[in-house]
């Protein structure tokens, strides 16, 4: 029986080829940009969460505001911690390792020439993880009793002085010698900045400016679940140490991933909004076909009746060409969606210049696949309801009688 | 003993209300007998469209009753209508109304799917009843592949593929040539000798005199004809 409905669906969709095709389009295009939205989303959650989820285990200490506007912008925050902050964290239970941000800034000659630069001081380990997505244009990272040597950002590179600062070079930092051993890739928008930084071990920045302007505390707990407790403690026992409420802002990774998870998430969500405008007008494409079609087969619904056709039976004939239609074009927006989030991330990527660096890559999951099919299956049927409902309901002498 | 078949009292059909009323069928009482041959004459608009729809349980009289193999058809709902339809009724259209997108066999099977029956079964019964109309060589034919003589008689077989104990045939012959409405009234008359009641409207006085019985219709009256 349900056989029959199908094989009389077929049949009549291939008899009115061109506009079944193009009503199949509709859909397919709806479901393709749906598909590859998602698609580029998830993408971009993978790649953020790559990002971060390999300092999971790490709390972050700044002084004044949070951690995202003053992460990376050495020299911002004119507060600095003291050696009894260290001391104290250091003391706090559950913490693996600690190491400090120094940030300071310092005249820099090179080939001649001088000019202000920011300095950043930190344990190369740290420096690792922090930069590890950035990429490097030319050289190496710093290793652990690396002496004077440098990483520079690409900006310091290529733009500060007259002439491109190269891998090996040597720049004269308050009158210390110092040996370029890797420059960053341009960043341009988005990730941790680095483009303006003049990174060196702690060591070297203690020695050449007798200082330790601690900025940040980096710290690594051992068990990642009581990041957040543990955060709070440090938070609190700084905050005393200055007499201030307001001194210190302790970030886990976790909860800078969750905000920007949630971020990207709501993302998502509108641009699958924005999608999903293109399937209701595509629904409304198979209605508007499938009420032309109803007419134009009055006669035919009428002799179906007259042979024996139930309403039921019509019905299900009518339904089952909507769902063919909509489940078939989902099928190809599905197999388009697949190549236009390639397409679309090579447009994004090219467009925020984050050039060798970028790990944005579409992800088409599983889930996606599922919800488009079950997606396209329920706009057939709703869309297809209405006609089939006219359909059922004429009456087998008025059908008959239709020219 | 016969039995009857088809049973009508004052079965009415109108039109529009009063005073605008028009009377497509007055107050018809017949009773139609199991293998009965019977054909139905008269002008154009006296009725017999409407007389063959309301048997066919294609349209509801006005008033009146109708009783098909003893079942009251004014009491049936939607769905009873249409098994009625496809189990005791076969019907033949003046324009032979086949699907146009399946071919001959897919179109005598369909009242036969609509009836349940398993795909197999209906493949060989559609197969036989087009042999017996002589058209096994156009079972893949799509309707506008086939002359009007051919169509009807594809009409024919799937009338017949449920077994109904009645035929319908609203001017079977009306637009075919004179050697296929003879061919055509040959195969009805076959299946009249194996006991199917036949009803058949014409306008072909030499058709109607073949009957067993001829109604005439005017203006919505109809009168039995005695030879």
């Amino acid at each position: 029986m349900l056989r029959d409905h199908v094989n009389l669906a077929i049949k009549n969709l291939r008899h009115r080829l061109s506009r079944s095709i193009l009503t199949l389009l509709g859909i397919a295009i709806g479901i393709m940009s749906i598909v590859s939205l998602i698609a580029l989303g998830e993408g971009m959650q993978q790649a953020v969460t790559g990002e971060l989820s390999s300092l999971s285990d790490v709390i972050v200490v700044t002084t004044g505001g949070d951690f995202m506007t003053s992460f990376g912008m050495g020299g911002a925050t004119a507060e600095y911690f003291t050696d009894r902050d260290i001391a104290d964290v250091e003391r706090t239970q559950g913490i693996r390792d600690v190491s400090t941000q120094l940030t300071g800034t310092a005249l820099a000659e090179y080939n001649g020439e001088t000019t202000v630069v920011s300095l950043t001081g930190m344990d190369p380990q740290i420096m690792q993880l922090q930069y590890a997505t950035q990429g490097l244009e030319a050289g190496d990272f710093l290793n652990e009793g690396d002496q004077n040597k440098i990483m520079i950002g690409y900006t310091i590179a290529h733009s500060l002085f007259d002439v491109d600062v190269l891998v090996g070079g040597r720049m004269t930092i308050h009158g210390e010698k110092f040996f370029v051993s890797g420059i960053f890739s341009k960043q341009g928008m988005g990730g941790v900045s680095s483009d303006s930084v003049v990174l060196l071990s702690i060591r070297d920045f203690e020695k050449l400016t007798g200082q330790s302007n601690i900025s940040i505390i980096y710290l690594r707990v051992n068990d990642v679940t009581e990041a957040e407790a543990i955060a709070a403690t440090i938070e609190g026992v700084i905050n005393e140490n200055h007499g201030r409420k307001d001194f210190a802002t302790a970030t886990t990774m976790t909860s800078v991933l969750e905000t920007v998870q949630s971020i990207i998430g709501i993302l998502q969500l509108v641009l699958v909004a924005i999608a999903s405008i293109a399937l209701v007008v595509a629904s409304i494409g198979i209605m508007n076909t499938m009420l032309t079609s109803v007419m134009e087969r009055t006669r035919e619904i009428g002799i179906m009746k007259a042979i024996g056709a139930t309403n039921k039976d019509i019905m299900s004939i009518f339904i089952i060409e909507g769902m063919l239609v909509s489940s078939i074009g989902g099928m190809c927006g599905i197999i388009l969606g697949v190549f236009g989030s390639q397409g679309l991330t090579l447009i994004l990527n090219s467009f925020m210049m984050m050039g060798g660096s970028s790990n944005l890559a579409p992800v088409i999951t599983l889930v996606s696949v599922v919800l488009a099919v079950a997606v396209s299956l329920i706009v057939g049927v709703l869309s297809s309801l209405y006609p089939a409902w006219k359909a059922a309901r004429m009456s087998p002498i008025e059908a008959v009688r239709y020219e | 003993m016969p039995q009857d078949v088809i049973v009508t009292q004052k079965l009415t059909k109108t039109y529009g209300r009063p005073p605008v009323q028009v009377f497509a069928l007055r107050e018809t009482t017949l009773s139609i007998q199991q293998g009965d041959y019977i054909a139905i004459i008269g002008p154009s608009g006296s009725g017999k469209s409407t007389l063959m729809n309301l048997l066919g349980c294609l349209d509801k009289p006005t008033s009146g009753t109708l009783f098909i193999e003893g079942r009251d058809v004014l009491t049936l709902n939607e769905n009873q209508l249409a098994k009625i339809r496809r189990e005791k009724i076969g019907f033949i259209f003046q324009k032979y109304n086949l699907i146009p997108t399946l071919s001959a066999l897919e179109n005598v099977e369909l009242s036969m799917g609509f009836a349940g029956v398993d795909s197999q079964t209906r493949t060989t019964r559609a197969k036989q009843l087009l042999e017996m109309v002589e058209l096994s060589k156009r079972l893949t034919h799509k309707p506008s592949e086939m002359s009007g003589g051919e169509q009807q008689r594809v009409a024919i077989a799937r009338a017949l593929g449920n077994n109904p104990s009645i035929i319908l045939a609203d001017e079977p012959t009306g637009n075919v040539d004179t050697k296929s409405g003879e061919n055509i009234m040959r195969i009805l008359e076959d299946v009249n000798t194996r006991g199917e009641t036949i009803i058949v409207v014409t306008h072909n006085m030499a058709i109607a005199q073949r009957a067993k019985r001829v109604l005439h219709i005017q203006d919505g009256e109809v009168r039995e004809q005695h030879a």
